[in-house]
């Protein structure tokens, strides 16, 4: 069993893969765990995607690249379709509001969280997408312990707290049944 | 000691103020702005000076007017920004002037990717001004942490050879976020190595033309020596000459007081698994050693003779580390091949050298691998922009 543990964000400008990968970070710094979290980012406008890349590990860090993600979050098609052979034994967790169509070939475990439509559904817009894929993730990544992601979630965001709570709790719940399934297979 | 998920960035400008800085000018540049950022709101905190300039060449002119104010100074920009800093850089090497200079690389050539990473300033760094007849000190950490630590060496360094010092990290590191340890008081700074030098006022007289020594207190603008700063040749007294004989003793120090000193960072460096006479030493610096860190120890696990030597001290190039007859491999974030040419150089005729260069992302631990077992095997590597066969 390998000491460390990948995860992959990806996504375009503005959806918070940056600050995904940086509420995660800090919860594991505060559990303890060594970090790195690359980012790779062009500029919107040109063209340019986003990308988090994290490893959190009880050792020391050496290659901060996220090569065999354990957990793959996919924010948009293009993402999906750049990193999805990376992922192994791993998950993708994808949002069909953007992953429109999946590569059913895989061998993988994919498991569809509509992070977009449940926001819009619950608090009349997207922004909180994020938080609530944040819920799916703590519920599924076994490393993490909830309670210090929501910490994380309320240091690192400083508005809204109320609604990212509910976010957070609704995302939490929102793989269900299979959330056991996915954690038991890993 | 506290613990923070933060970028290197962040580290570097708190390094930089436990070293003592109390002054940055800069123009912002991705993948450093954060670093101006936080310069602008951490100084004011601490009785130190940000200033924004106008661009790169003033903003380290800013620099070189602050440290002869007095102040321990610092810039940081990335490639774009660094080639603008030529002219201001040439006076500071000339007037001997204590400076610390970060250049975050990023894919070029010109703008390049904002948010990608890039190693190719090594000779840049090397030569950032022009006219020659100096010899440059030049850093590179390959992580968040270890770049606050070498921020605060080259505050030390800068302060004893009295010269500029240049901190080649790249956009991996200043822009990445890692867990990060930042000393609270003193003790804990020696527990972490940090050791730091005093700003000391130059009593004059203000040049020490023929000597190679050290330690000799920089210039402080009011202290018993005027205003003397200068792009010409000067004298002992700071005059200006335009003599070739004041010139060659000019000359002489601005070399000299570097070369013969190197041992005081030629023990930046980091070998691992180099006990046992590998077959294949892998050459790096910066954010790719960690990649390639993790593939020598699992080449190893598969019966493969290779080691790592990172390389922390750039330059003076350290050519000791390059005596022994072997194969080398340099990996680098570039196509073109810069650290490799001087492997070649200071390896010698006898060994093989050959180069792994990736263009705006690391290499990846399966590729690394695989052309460690080619090297060992003799067989062709793949092309990747320069190829030393083809040469």
């Amino acid at each position: 069993m390998s000491t460390r543990t990948e995860i992959l964000a990806s996504g375009f400008g503005g959806q918070g893969v940056v600050r995904l990968g940086q509420i995660l970070g800090e919860a594991a710094v505060k559990q303890g765990y060594r970090v790195s979290m690359l980012k790779s980012h062009g500029t919107e406008m040109r063209g340019g995607y986003v990308r988090s890349q994290i490893v959190l590990s009880k050792e020391p860090i050496d290659s901060p690249m996220v090569e065999s993600p354990n957990y793959f979050v996919a924010l948009s098609l293009a993402a999906y379709k750049a990193f999805k052979h990376l992922v192994k034994d791993g998950i993708i967790l994808y949002d069909p509001a953007f992953v429109v169509e999946i590569d059913k070939g895989l061998a993988c475990v994919q498991r569809p969280v509509p992070a977009k439509d449940t926001s819009v559904e619950n608090f009349g817009r997207p922004v909180f997408a994020n938080t609530i894929m944040l819920g799916v993730l703590s519920s599924i990544v076994g490393e993490l312990d909830p309670d210090i992601v929501l910490e994380s979630i309320l240091h690192v965001i400083p508005k809204y707290h109320e609604e990212n709570k509910r976010a957070f709790e609704i995302g939490y719940a929102l793989l269900g049944k299979s959330a056991d399934e996915v954690l038991h297979k890993r | 000691m506290k613990r923070y998920l933060e970028t290197g960035n962040f580290a570097i400008t708190e390094g930089a103020i436990l070293a003592g800085c109390r002054f940055f000018a800069g123009y912002p540049i991705t993948p450093a702005t954060e670093l101006a950022e936080a310069m602008s709101f951490r100084l004011p905190q601490v009785g130190g000076m940000y200033i924004q300039g106008e661009d790169e060449c003033a903003a380290l002119h800013l620099c070189i007017g602050g440290a002869l104010g007095g102040y321990k100074a610092m810039t940081a920009t990335s490639g774009p920004g660094f080639i603008l800093y030529a002219d201001p850089y040439g006076w500071a090497i000339g007037c001997e002037i204590p400076l610390v200079v970060l250049n975050s690389g990023r894919v070029g050539p010109v703008s390049g990717i904002t948010g990608a990473p890039g190693q190719g300033e090594f000779y840049l760094t090397r030569y950032p001004t022009q006219g020659g007849n100096f010899e440059t000190i030049v850093l590179a950490p390959n992580s968040a942490q270890e770049a606050m630590s070498v921020i605060v060496e080259s505050f030390y360094l800068a302060e004893r050879f009295r010269t500029p010092v240049t901190v080649l990290a790249d956009q991996l590191i200043t822009d990445g976020f890692e867990d990060i340890s930042v000393p609270e008081n003193e003790g804990e700074m020696k527990e972490m190595g940090f050791r730091t030098w005093p700003r000391k006022i130059n009593k004059g007289p203000v040049f020490y033309p023929s000597t190679d020594e050290i330690d000799i207190p920089p210039v402080v603008l009011g202290h018993n020596t005027g205003a003397l700063c200068s792009d010409w040749t000067p004298t002992e007294e700071g005059y200006d000459i335009e003599e070739v004989a004041a010139h060659h003793k000019h000359a002489y120090r601005l070399i000299y007081k570097v070369r013969n000193h190197k041992e005081l960072f030629n023990n930046l460096y980091e070998k691992n698994f180099m006990d046992d006479d590998p077959e294949l030493v892998v050459v790096s610096y910066g954010t790719p050693s960690r990649v390639v860190n993790t593939a020598v120890k699992k080449a190893r696990q598969n019966g493969l003779k290779v080691g790592a030597l990172r390389l922390i001290n750039l330059w003076p190039f350290p050519d000791e580390h390059f005596k022994k007859k072997t194969k080398y491999l340099s990996v680098e974030l570039n196509w073109d091949g810069q650290l490799v040419r001087e492997v070649q150089r200071a390896a010698g005729k006898d060994s093989e050298v050959h180069f792994m260069g990736s263009c705006g992302d690391l290499p990846t631990v399966a590729d690394l691998i695989e052309t460690f077992e080619k090297i060992l095997k003799g067989q062709p590597l793949k092309r990747r922009g320069w190829e030393l066969e083809e040469w």
